[in-house]
């Protein structure tokens, strides 16, 4: 199972900064709600894990990033990442293009579009909510991203990421919360 | 009082037919009682004292090589006593086994996975928790592959290879193999005559239709228990399977013990629909480490292993085409089918019968020429292709020609009751000679039509629909399916079927006890069919002993006399035969000992219901029950002592049950939402032995038919994902879905066989699916809406309504 999103997150630093951080492959993993990365196994390869809980349900992947290509001119990330379950019932993988868009002086845009596969459990189970869980996740990571860039931006010590483990309950309500509101949202949604 | 004869207390005729219930009555099911308080002993019911459980760890790929598994977690995990892999049968040569379709099967992978959930490891503990929790311990290093999930592109040039094992094996099974993912090519019928036939026809059509993976899903999932006794060197298997004697002697086939030291025991088994007859990984790894262990071990199913698994049915893409006359006679039928088998070829058909039974799609028509051609296929999906609650690929067979029909009669417009009428086969015609060779045995189809015709008053039903159609405000579409379908069941004769080099007939032991009480074994298992009912009542008919005194017994291997199982609606056309014949063994020596306790010639004694009278001279009788205890001390010169009979029956033919079904659906043009009003089943399944039994049996066919056409399909994404793996997702209707059934009957007896009986579980599914499309598709016809595929739920009809602009206001 397959999806792909492309999401638009407004950054508020410059195009500079965010670009640097963006680069910092420990850094961004660790906005990553539920990620982290454990290993850098050289300047290409990393190991990490993300853990998510659902109820009762509890997934921890284990894999590997890999950074394919980073094009300073412009300002282009491409990693792949590849893992599985710990209990062996789930594979994911993902492929995503990251690049920050200048929209002049002090703010930019992340843009990111990736490729999400599910194999196994996950996406027996998660696969009729994912498209609502990677939104959110993604939700999450913009704003954990936004806060890391802007402590960057005024060199101030950045605070830490929101969450270490993703919440699964809060995860729950906000994908109902916008299924909800995407009922009342016309053709747009 | 019994049956004692004393000539003035002789009871009516009536009351020693009530007290024999025998067939025609509709005797309370003698299973019932215990399963309806819970008393059932079902394999999970089944606890031997040191048994431990074991678990399988599975594939979360559909294709994928393996690259290492680390085991040693899940041994050092305390409670834990094994880990299984393919390295440890390797050396027992049980990493892989035969399938009953002659191909061969990974017990557990050999160096890679070819569909998701496949069986790698099989962990064994103290318990089924401590087992689930060590199986998550067991690190398996996968590399994904191509996954190749379509099999219309299985034949491609760059598609991925499902099975590295056979890859370079130009000859299969079922002869040449054209490409690494093609199992078997299989023609029948003349393609010369019928490719003529449809070059100088007047009309042709041609129809593309897929019949959707779907799965039986029996209540009770699949499992077994296996004690291995190191002592005695003796195995003893409780299993989940239709057919225990098979499995005995292809566990012997496997582990070179002897038949005569493995016991097989199907105790009550909760539903079998085909998902029981094969063999499965989790069986062997249990008695291998059992026999390893010298314990005893289980191994259950989860529901979503046994959805994901453990045989599916159908998935049958087809193309059907007609030739006909401007009137709609048919003049020849030309089929393709590509059939995709999964990563295996574990169908579960008559050895040489790769489509099973499939021939029948000539149907209940009178078509001059036929060829059909099925080419079997594999991809990375569960293995399987068993016959869910039908005789060997006949489902689909019937669903093919019942639409083919529809579709010609729409092209020619002609009503699809008329169009019928025009192509049934006479009843003078029978036996008939189909062009793909089977002969009919006996039918009787246009009263069958008339008769459901006139229930519904069809004109009626067409004055309405048309005036809805005139109607543009009209909120509902209405539509009427008709099915006019020929079953084949009762698999069958030896020199047509066999399963591993075994001909397909069945058996019956019947011992008659002094008392006058019989115990009666058999080589089939009922699975809810009510053997232990209806088998009964056929004794009490042939033989005169009352139901209420004969034990049934089936399905244990250690008792039951060697036959081929329950399934393919083969238990009366096959079994009851044995039954009958066994039966009448039973009277013919009773008879010779009544005629000797009253001093007369056998010739001149007669069976009068449940004993034997003097000719001419009623006053003169001995009951069954006196001939009985006779045996055991006052038999003529020269007799054995003893009142038994066995029966091994081979069928001369098939039988072929047929039936008429109409359905009426309203479909709501906005939501797709789907109400079937009415249903009304026909059914002719030749004698009848049990008509309340018949009623359920065809209740729950028909249910099953209804879950079919309108919601089930185990769907599998571009990656070879199961997305119909749970009970949240794949359909199983209740009480609530369910829609109310009309039945009916006529009575067609076979000729050949000894009671004339046909069979009927498996009529009410083959002939309801393509009821419930025929109805669907109507309600659509008159915007030129010819096929719609499977299942018909929700959302798939808004689709078709949303495509011709329906669901705008």
């Amino acid at each position: 199972m397959n999806v792909v999103i492309e999401k638009v997150f407004p950054m508020p630093c410059s195009a500079d900064t965010a670009w640097q951080f963006l680069q910092n492959i420990e850094g961004v993993g660790n906005c990553m709600p539920g990620a982290k990365i454990t290993e850098r196994v050289d300047d290409k390869n990393h190991k990490g894990t993300v853990s998510v809980k659902v109820g009762p349900a509890s997934m921890s992947f284990r894999g590997n990033i890999e950074v394919r290509e980073v094009d300073a001119a412009t300002r282009t990330l491409h990693l792949i990442g590849t893992g599985s379950d710990v209990t062996g019932t789930s594979g994911a993988s993902m492929d995503l293009v990251a690049t920050v868009k200048d929209t002049g002086g002090t703010t930019c845009e992340l843009v990111g579009k990736s490729e999400v596969g599910m194999t196994g459990k996950a996406a027996a189970f998660g696969g009729r909510v994912m498209n609502s869980v990677a939104e959110q996740i993604l939700k999450q990571f913009a704003a954990n991203f936004a806060l890391q860039v802007e402590a960057l931006q005024s060199q101030q010590v950045a605070p830490a990421p929101v969450q270490s483990e993703m919440n699964g309950l809060a995860l729950a309500w906000a994908v109902v919360r916008d299924w909800w509101r995407g009922l009342f949202a016309g053709k747009s949604a | 009082m019994d049956a004692t004869i004393d000539n003035k207390t002789v009871p009516s005729n009536e009351e020693r037919l009530a007290k024999l219930e025998g067939m025609g009555c509709s005797r309370k099911r003698y299973e019932d009682p215990r399963f309806i308080q819970g008393k059932g002993n079902y394999v999970d019911d089944i606890k031997m004292p040191n048994m431990l459980v074991g678990v399988m760890v599975r594939s979360p790929y559909a294709h994928a090589r393996i690259k290492s598994i680390d085991t040693s977690k899940a041994l050092a995990h305390p409670g834990v006593y094994a880990v299984l892999t393919a390295e440890d049968l390797k050396p027992l040569k049980l990493h892989w086994m035969p399938t009953l379709a002659g191909d061969v099967q990974a017990v557990l992978a050999d160096g890679k996975v070819v569909f998701q959930n496949q069986e790698v490891a099989f962990v064994v503990a103290e318990d089924r928790y401590i087992a689930a929790d060590a199986a998550e311990l067991v690190e398996v290093d996968y590399e994904p592959l191509a996954v190749l999930v379509d099999p219309l592109k299985a034949m491609a040039a760059d598609a991925p290879t499902v099975r590295d094992d056979i890859k370079d094996k130009d000859v299969g099974a079922h002869g040449a193999r054209k490409h690494p993912n093609h199992i078997f090519t299989w023609d029948i019928g003349d393609k010369d005559k019928t490719d003529r036939a449809f070059d100088n026809a007047e009309v042709t059509v041609k129809q593309d239709m897929i019949y959707q993976r779907v799965h039986p899903c029996p209540l009770e999932t699949c499992g077994c228990v296996a004690s291995f006794d190191k002592i005695r060197g003796d195995l003893l298997v409780y299993i989940t399977s239709q057919a225990p004697h098979v499995v005995r002697t292809v566990v012997g086939m496997l582990s070179s013990i002897p038949e005569s030291k493995i016991r097989i025991v199907s105790p009550d088994i909760g539903g079998g629909f085909g998902n029981k007859v094969g063999i499965y990984p989790g069986y062997v790894c249990a008695i291998v480490a059992s026999i390893v262990l010298g314990r005893p071990v289980k191994w259950i199913e989860s529901r979503t292993e046994n959805l994901t698994t453990t045989a599916f049915a159908r998935d049958y893409h087809m193309t059907g085409e007609l030739a006909a006359d401007k009137d709609g006679k048919i003049k020849a039928l030309r089929v393709h089918v590509t059939a995709d088998h999964g990563a295996f070829d574990a169908c579960a058909d008559p050895s040489k019968w790769p489509a099973g039974m499939f021939h029948v799609v000539t149907g209940s028509y009178d078509i001059p020429n036929a060829f059909v051609s099925v080419d079997g296929i594999y991809t990375n999906k569960c293995p399987g292709g068993v016959s869910y609650r039908c005789s060997f690929r006949v489902t689909e067979a019937v669903y093919l020609i019942e639409r083919m029909v529809d579709v010609l009669a729409q092209k020619l417009g002609i009503d699809k009751a008329e169009i019928r009428f025009r192509n049934f086969l006479r009843k003078d015609q029978f036996p008939y000679q189909t062009a793909l060779g089977l002969e009919y045995d006996s039918g009787d189809y246009e009263p069958a039509l008339r008769k459901g015709l006139a229930a519904l008053d069809y004109p009626a039903l067409r004055a309405e629909q048309a005036a809805r159609r005139a109607d543009p405000d009209a909120a509902t579409l209405m539509g009427i399916g008709i099915c006019t379908f020929t079953e084949i069941v009762g698999a069958g004769p030896s020199k047509m079927c066999d399963i591993l080099g075994i001909g397909m007939f069945d058996s019956c032991e019947i011992r008659v006890h002094p008392d006058g009480s019989a115990i009666a074994r058999m080589g089939t298992i009922s699975q809810g069919q009510g053997h232990q009912t209806t088998y009964a009542q056929i004794i009490a008919s042939v033989a005169g002993i009352p139901a209420s005194l004969i034990t049934v017994e089936e399905g244990d291997t250690a008792t039951a006399p060697y036959g081929l199982g329950t399934y393919g609606s083969r238990s009366t056309p096959v079994a009851g035969a044995a039954i009958a014949r066994a039966s009448h063994k039973i009277r013919e020596k009773a008879r010779k000992i009544a005629a000797h306790l009253l001093e007369v010639s056998p010739d001149d004694v007669e069976f009068d219901l449940d004993r034997f009278v003097v000719k001419g001279a009623p006053d003169q009788a001995k009951s069954i029950k006196e001939v009985a205890w006779a045996a055991y001390n006052n038999v003529p010169e020269g007799m054995e002592m003893g009142l038994e009979a066995v029966d091994y029956y081979d069928p001369p033919n098939f039988t072929f049950p047929f039936g008429t079904y109409i359905c009426v659906v309203d479909v709501d043009r906005y939501s797709g939402e789907t109400k079937i009003r009415r249903f009304y089943a026909l059914d002719d399944c030749g004698t009848r032995i049990n008509p309340m039994i018949i009623e359920g049996q065809i209740h729950g066919g028909l249910t099953e038919g209804f879950a079919v056409a309108m919601g089930q399909q185990l769907t599998y994404d571009d990656a070879g994902n199961v997305l119909g793996g749970t009970l949240m997702d794949y359909f199983l209707p209740t009480s609530m879905e369910t829609p109310h059934w009309e039945t009916d009957f006529t009575v067609t007896p076979s000729p050949h066989h000894p009671i004339g009986a046909k069979g009927v579980a498996e009529s009410p599914h083959v002939g309801s699916i393509p009821c419930f499309t025929a109805a669907m598709v109507d309600a659509f016809a008159h915007l030129g809406v010819t096929h719609m595929n499977m299942p018909h739920n929700s959302f798939r009809v808004w689709q078709q309504s949303h495509a011709l602009n329906l669901d705008q206001r």
